[in-house]
């Protein structure tokens, strides 16, 4: 929870003053970032600080150490040091590559650039010369620099729009209001003259709260609050410019003070691994006490007769000594290269990632990013997914798609190609230029007088009315600006229809029907809010009349439905049709008013706005006095377009084990609608809606459905699980939280709703700590940010202009869809390459360095090594080293088409049956036997000391040659064996291993005594190459040691043959021309049987409490609360007139208020 | 317009099959056909080569005579390190049934000698031995690694110094053939070319002197050595100091305790150019070096060499055994693989 508890409330209680134009007086932190690890001077110490913080090196370092004791060594002084330090510069230029990267990320957003006030005239300069106290002008589209206090714009009102995407995940665009009492400070002279000072928090990483005073001269101070604040990372929307003094910059801001702990994630391979190494640890210790013991032994029973090396001269040294021999001895059973070679594999796993075609977002140009390596291939694990909903699963755009008007539907042709969808963008616009509704009937009818032409005028007309949309004409285009996208979604299609919003003045409405002008006079704007669930206008028709026009959710407008209204039945139809659909529906109606009626109202409504206390409630009573009687006219269906693929991914994903969870900060309507879209939640499925508000309720309702779960608790049932945020609070209480989660987990899908980020992130947390799965959080907004750091593995979506998703994420992807091939893929071939590659480091570090055990069986547990020195230590960093990388990079357990093709090959990974203790002891037993078998064979070979032509006789190093070649040998072909897939880079790791070692071997044996080293290995190539002996056990040795694996292989193959097996084989097959088709089909039709051999408990329950009833998918989205009200701000506007006009009315209408 | 396309395109990574992971691979797919004729393959072949193995090694004539018991006297007199000028020889009558063929060589063979002990192998100095170091002054790293016979205890360095070179095999053996009961002839043996031609020429070098016993003034010989190290070889003044053949192969430490090493080889003159005739001979044997005190043996070998080397059946049962293993397994993995098809094919007719 390290992201919370770094809340630095503290902070929060140092009060800053900012003077203004007085920038010497103003010293506060630069506005230049750096997100940059190292610096020059700081790299050396701080990357040899974190190098030896890890066990094995520090392990490395230790035994380096000790080996400079003279005498203690058997395996010379430099030959830890020199792999030591190769491994660190390896891993030192990693961590230069990717720290360069950051620094050029950085300075790419620091020099971006930005028009501030200096000495008096407006100058353009870089964002990382912002300073606090600077008044900054940025126009309609850009980002701001730093935090600052909204002096002014170019709005009614001092408005002005900014997109928080980027901050708090919220794709309605925010309102801020300037000060009246600056928001004529518009011309340098006036901003140049400013005097005064502002007093503020310090620095903190609250969005939503700023506490400060504007103390200008010669007035009196004001407070200023969030609603005059603009954050750094927001983007100016709507609004041609604005002003504003920069109060937080850098580090400082509250964008950055959001970013800057990034959690240090592990994934679950590298903790086994940790423990491995521990357990290997301790082996050698066993090791090095059995030769200890070994040693006391032989010299009680020698003793006194060595008389050729005067042993009691020796005896003398301690054990202690003995055991520091023997640990340099074997240290070498510790994988020394193992973490580099995992840091490079994964990093180029990571490239992989980034490069890869199939992610690549063609429409915006964005890969895949790995922003980190680490967690490659926890990817192949994940079991619970967490996603977000809007911008994650849908692309957050709006599109008026069908209608129902007096009981006929429209739009409801055949669905679209794909092709058109995916033209469409990720645009970050509220407002977009397409356009689903494509039907011809609807306008054909009402022009050739269909018997229900008046309805479907009254219906556009409606739509065209009732909203509070803002048109702006750019040109001859006119450009809806709304805080809400349903409603901007609903004026666009009629826009289409002819039915065209050209105008809004602050009390009328004009719309533009087959060319001619109608306008309404607004009257009264009864604002929507989620407890009203609805939104009418009163106006008065061009014709003169009064009229109320309503849209709001089926069930509140059925309720004021007039006895007269017609249709209701046929549009129930159709509004449960676009349900299972998943489109967005919205009832429409009127009501025709009276005059006295009306007048009446309004009376009322005026005592009503001006009561002080509860205020809205009173007001939503009157409203509710005249929304009756309506007359319906029919339904709109709005797609919130989900991105491509989605449907297909989440079924891909559900097959593949893995749960889906939902987790929205949206409503309940709109998420569960998502969900049937989505196929997350087909339409037979129960479900389980939580709606309550107290914590006696939520407990209540859980025990019950857990109690008529019963035995089906904690399975897999076919039930949906909707809960809010405000239950989950309850929900999520310690006494509770136990059975909620099994609740949960017995549901194939859950949907929370409504959530808070926090609730977001407690809800994973929950699931990572009881569940004790890997779990994977995938959001692309602010309020994911604390999913996907409490997430094993967190997935921003990138492309948005939201970022901070993104700068938080583990990896990055454009679009939800990519998900699949992410983990489907990328994740099973690294899990499947990591562990390889792991466990095969470990087996060829036990093989090498146990036949010094062995050894020392026959040498009288002396310390000797049976190799050369320089040969042992090279083992790792050269000899050996390229299998692994091959086994990292290149393995393929089979094709990526087959991963995709069966979801269910995923289970083998996320099980992680590959990957565990006992995978890791089975291998240290392998490893051991073959070792045995390296040393015992050619034990036996030379035993009888006469291999030589000539007759000539051999030493130990001899045998150690012999053995060396063949533990290279036989460990390059085990890495053979388990590579299921040669490409040329396996082949010259193999091959290529092995000719290292001859080579060098050649090489080494003639450097003494030019060189003063090894004078012991002079003259052996001579001699091993050319004996038969050599050349008849290179053959046999490893045969024998492989040979055992081989048969192993085949038999498990053979008797239990798993899902993988039979993909590859049918690839295999396929490849050699078999009939294709129907062998899959054979496959496939068998496989899928075996998986759901068991289906889905049926659950037999009492229909009460599990909703079966079918939705009719309201949901609706719109600013609720807003520093000003929706009426105030439609009222300000009039486009009919410039935009300059407008300033100086606005203004002078600020001014009379 | 036409600038931002471009710029897409080199922001476009190229789409190798590298960076796509689409490399042609080759999928090593365990098929039950590969694996059984790989199988039956690696029978034939081990089996094989096996046979041929076991029928050259069996080719090998081989005599091995143990001495330490047969000249017991002698070993008790060694066990007392005082005696060490007290001469003591001993001879071994044997009968060799069939004619040696071709090249035989001599080797002697010490039983639980540990060579290969890490401070026995440490002490030595290569560089001395090199010739270049002789009073091993230079480094004080090096008289370490010679300990503890790295000097005397006057503090004259020792040449050549070391526990290896202390304890060389002092024992002079002499091969006689009785060709006519009574006449014992020495069989003629060379002394030379028992040595690794890198040894004999890069690793071993006299010090640069005319003669010898000059170069080596101000060494002393090793405490266990009976003569100086320049008059190790009185026939062959070659074949002295640091060059000796005999101190050359005793240098290379033996991988396990219980080692040969090679003596003599059999000069191919007068009777004895077909090798070794069947008949009367014995071993005279000059009883020096001690081995009863570490509980060891010593014994003599005589043996011709085949293209492989000695008679070691070990490498030939190694092949033969393999070879029947792997028939074994292909046997039986044949058969569970054909009672598995039945079994699986059934399986899917239910499906």
């Amino acid at each position: 929870m390290g992201w919370q508890q770094s809340l630095q409330e503290s902070d929060a209680s140092k009060v800053r003053t900012i003077y203004l134009n007085e920038p010497l007086r103003n010293s506060f932190c630069k506005n230049s970032i750096s997100t940059a690890k190292y610096s020059i001077w700081s790299f050396l110490p701080r990357y040899l600080y974190l190098q030896f913080s890890k066990a094995a090196n520090a392990f490395f370092l230790f035994i380096t150490i000790l080996q400079q004791i003279p005498d203690v060594s058997p395996t010379g002084k430099y030959t830890t040091l020199l792999p030591l330090v190769i491994i660190l510069m390896v891993s030192g230029i990693k961590e230069i590559v990717e720290d360069y990267k950051r620094h050029m990320a950085d300075k790419l957003v620091n020099t971006k650039t930005v028009i501030v006030l200096r000495e008096n005239t407006w100058k353009t300069i870089m964002w990382k010369e912002v300073n606090v106290g600077d008044i900054v002008k940025a126009s309609n589209g850009q980002f701001l620099p730093a935090d600052m206090v909204l002096i002014s714009s170019s709005e009614p009102q001092v408005t002005c729009y900014v997109a928080t995407s980027n901050l708090d995940g919220e794709t309605n665009l925010k309102i801020r209001q300037a000060l009246s009492e600056t928001s004529e400070m518009q011309t340098e002279k006036q901003l140049s003259s400013l005097s005064g000072k502002i007093e503020c928090e310090g620095p903190n990483r609250h969005f939503n709260t700023f506490v400060g005073t504007l103390y200008l001269n010669d007035k009196s101070p004001v407070p200023i609050g969030p609603d005059q604040v603009l954050l750094r990372g927001t983007q100016l929307k709507n609004t041609q410019w604005i002003l504003g003094i920069v109060v937080y910059t850098g580090f400082e801001t509250k964008f950055m003070q959001n970013s800057i702990k990034l959690p240090l994630k592990r994934s679950n391979v590298e903790k086994v691994t940790n423990v491995q190494i521990l357990v290997l640890f301790l082996l050698l210790l066993a090791m090095s006490l059995v030769s200890c013991v070994g040693a006391i032994l032989w010299n009680e029973w020698y003793g006194e007769g060595i008389w050729y090396i005067r042993m009691k001269e020796y005896i003398s040294y301690s054990l202690g000594f003995d055991l520091l021999v023997f640990i340099i001895l074997y240290h070498n059973l510790i994988p020394i290269s193992l973490l580099v070679t995992l840091e490079i594999v994964k990093y180029i796993q990571a490239m992989f990632i980034n490069w890869d075609e199939d992610m690549h977002y063609r429409r915006n140009d964005v890969y895949a990013m790995a922003r980190t390596s680490n967690l490659n291939e926890e990817l192949g694990q994940v079991k619970y997914l967490f996603s977000d909903k809007t911008g994650t699963l849908t692309c957050n755009i709006m599109t008026f798609k069908k209608c129902t008007i007096a009981g006929i539907i429209y739009g409801n042709q055949s669905e679209k190609s794909d092709t058109d969808i995916r033209k469409l963008s990720l645009s970050p616009s509220v407002i977009t230029e397409s356009c689903e509704f494509n039907d011809p009937r609807l306008l054909y009818n009402f022009e050739n007088g269909h018997p229900t032409k008046d309805y479907i005028k009254e219906f556009l007309t409606l739509l065209c009315v009732c909203h509070t949309v803002v048109p702006e004409r750019d040109g001859n285009n006119i450009i809806y600006q709304a805080s809400s996208p349903d409603e901007a979604a609903l004026v666009k299609g009629m826009k289409n229809l002819g039915f065209v919003f050209t105008a809004r003045t602050p009390t009328s409405v004009t719309i533009e029907v087959m060319g001619e002008n109608f306008t309404f006079e607004i009257l009264n704007i009864l604002e929507f809010s989620s407890n009203r669930k609805r939104m009418s206008v009163i106006v008065r028709t061009p014709t003169g009349n009064l009229r109320l026009y309503c849209k709001g959710a089926d069930t509140v407008i059925y309720e004021r439905l007039s006895e007269d209204s017609r249709f209701m039945k046929e549009t129930l139809t159709h509004l449960e049709y676009f349900a299972k659909e998943g489109l967005r529906t919205l009832c429409v109606a009127y009501a025709d008013l009276s005059e006295e009626e009306y007048q009446q109202w309004l009376t009322q409504y005026r005592k009503a706005s001006t009561v002080i206390q509860n205020r809205m409630q009173s007001l939503e009573e009157c409203y509710e006095y005249i929304e009756k009687k309506f007359l319906l006219l029919g339904a709109t269906a709005i797609e919130d377009r989900l991105q491509a693929r989605v449907p297909e991914t989440i079924t891909t994903l559900l097959k593949a084990n893995i749960r889906i969870w939902v987790l929205t900060g949206d409503k309940q309507e709109t998420a569960i609608n998502i969900a049937y879209s989505c196929k997350l939640i087909s339409a037979h499925m129960f479900r389980i809606q939580l709606n309550l508000n107290s914590l006696e309720a939520t407990q209540q309702a859980i025990t019950w459905h857990c109690e008529a779960l019963g035995t089906q608790l904690s399975k897999e049932n076919d039930l949906a699980l909707i809960i809010d945020g405000e239950t989950l609070k309850y929900a999520l209480h310690s006494e509770i939280k136990r059975s909620f989660l099994n609740l949960a987990l017995s549901c194939r899908a859950v949907l929370c709703c409504r959530l808070s980020p926090l609730q977001k992130a407690e809800i994973v947390d929950l699931v990572k700590k009881h569940v004790g799965a890997i779990t994977l959080a995938i959001g692309d907004g602010a309020n994911d940010v604390g999913m996907i750091q409490m997430a094993h593995v967190g997935v921003g979506i990138s492309g948005n202009e939201g970022m901070l998703a993104t700068n938080n994420s583990d990896y990055a992807i454009a679009q939800f869809s990519y998900l699949e091939k992410l983990l489907l893929v990328h994740g099973a071939w690294n899990h499947f390459r990591v562990t390889k590659c792991i466990l095969y480091c470990f087996y060829k570090n036990v093989v090498l360095y146990v036949i010094e055990l062995w050894f020392a069986f026959v040498n009288g547990f002396s310390g000797q090594i049976v190799f050369e020195h320089w040969c042992i230590s090279l083992y790792n960093v050269l000899f050996t080293s390229l299998p692994p990388f091959s086994l990292g990079i290149f393995e393929q357990c089979c094709s990526q088409k087959s991963l995709l093709a069966y979801p269910q090959l995923y289970k083998i990974s996320q099980a992680g049956n590959t990957f565990n203790t006992k995978v890791f002891w089975f291998q240290c037993l392998n490893a051991l036997i073959h070792s045995f078998i390296l040393f015992w064979m050619p034990m036996k070979m030379l035993e009888h000391d006469m291999v030589l032509q000539g007759g000539y006789t051999t030493d130990y190093l001899f045998l150690g040659n012999f053995i060396y070649t063949y533990v290279v040998v036989t460990v390059c072909l085990k890495a053979g064996l388990e590579t299921q897939s040669w490409n040329k880079f396996s082949h010259i790791a193999i091959w290529g291993s092995i000719i290292i070692w001859l080579v060098f071997f050649a090489i080494y044996s003639f450097v003494w005594p030019t060189i003063p080293i090894a004078p012991e290995m002079a003259g052996q190539v001579k001699m091993v190459l050319v004996c038969p002996y050599f050349w008849l056990g290179f053959f046999i040795v490893p045969i024998v040691c492989l040979t055992l694996n081989l048969i192993w292989k085949s038999i498990r193959n053979t008797c239990k043959r798993t899902l993988l097996e039979e993909v590859r084989e049918m690839e295999s097959s396929r490849a050699q021309k078999f009939h294709p088709t129907i062998f899959r089909k054979r496959v496939e039709a068998k496989k899928v049987q075996m998986i759901f051999a068991t289906p889905p408990h049926e659950v037999v329950l009492q229909s009460e409490s599990f909703d079966q009833s079918i939705p009719r998918g309201y949901a609706f989205s719109q600013v609720e609360q807003a520093v000003i009200t929706q009426e105030e701000l439609i009222r300000s506007y009039n486009t009919t007139k410039s935009k300059q006009d407008k300033v100086t009315m606005d203004s002078s209408h600020s001014r009379q208020k | 317009m036409k600038r931002t396309s471009e710029e897409s395109q080199s922001r476009l990574p190229d789409n190798s099959a590298l960076k796509q992971q689409q490399l042609p691979a080759y999928r090593l797919q365990l098929t039950a056909t590969g694996v059984l004729s790989g199988f039956f393959a690696t029978g034939v072949f081990c089996l094989g080569v096996g046979i041929i193995l076991i029928l050259s090694a069996k080719s090998i004539k081989e005599i091995e005579i143990k001495y330490t018991k047969i000249c017991g006297n002698c070993a008790k007199l060694r066990e007392d390190a005082t005696n060490f000028d007290k001469e003591c020889t001993c001879s071994i009558p044997f009968y060799l049934s069939e004619t040696m063929q071709g090249n035989v060589y001599m080797y002697y063979k010490l039983y639980g000698f540990y060579q290969n002990l890490y401070r026995y192998i440490l002490s030595r100095s290569n560089s001395q031995l090199m010739g270049t170091d002789l009073k091993i002054v230079n480094k004080e790293k090096d008289v370490g690694t010679c300990a503890p016979f790295s000097r005397s205890h006057d503090g004259t360095p020792i040449a050549p110094c070391g526990a290896i070179a202390n304890s060389i095999f002092n024992d002079t053996i002499i091969l006689s053939y009785n060709l006519n009961s009574s006449i014992p002839i020495e069989v003629p043996m060379l002394r030379s070319g028992i040595t690794w031609w890198t040894d004999k020429y890069v690793k071993f070098q006299n010090p640069r002197s005319k003669n010898l016993s000059i170069a080596f003034a101000g060494t002393t010989k090793p405490p266990s050595w009976a003569k100086p190290v320049y008059e190790l070889d009185q026939e062959d003044p070659e074949n002295n100091g640091f060059l000796n053949d005999d101190f050359i192969v005793w240098m290379r430490a033996a991988a396990f305790p219980t080692f040969k090493k090679l003596y003599r080889r059999l000069n191919r003159i007068q009777y004895f150019t077909e090798g070794l005739p069947a008949g009367n001979y014995s071993f005279n044997i000059t009883y020096n070096f001690p081995v009863t005190r570490f509980r060891g043996e010593k014994s003599v070998v005589l043996s011709t060499l085949t293209w492989s080397g000695g008679s070691n059946l070990f490498l030939g049962l190694a092949y033969t055994v393999t070879g029947a293993v792997t028939w074994l397994a292909f046997f039986s993995m044949m058969a569970i693989h054909l009672m598995l098809k039945d079994r699986k094919n059934t399986v899917q007719t239910c499906i």
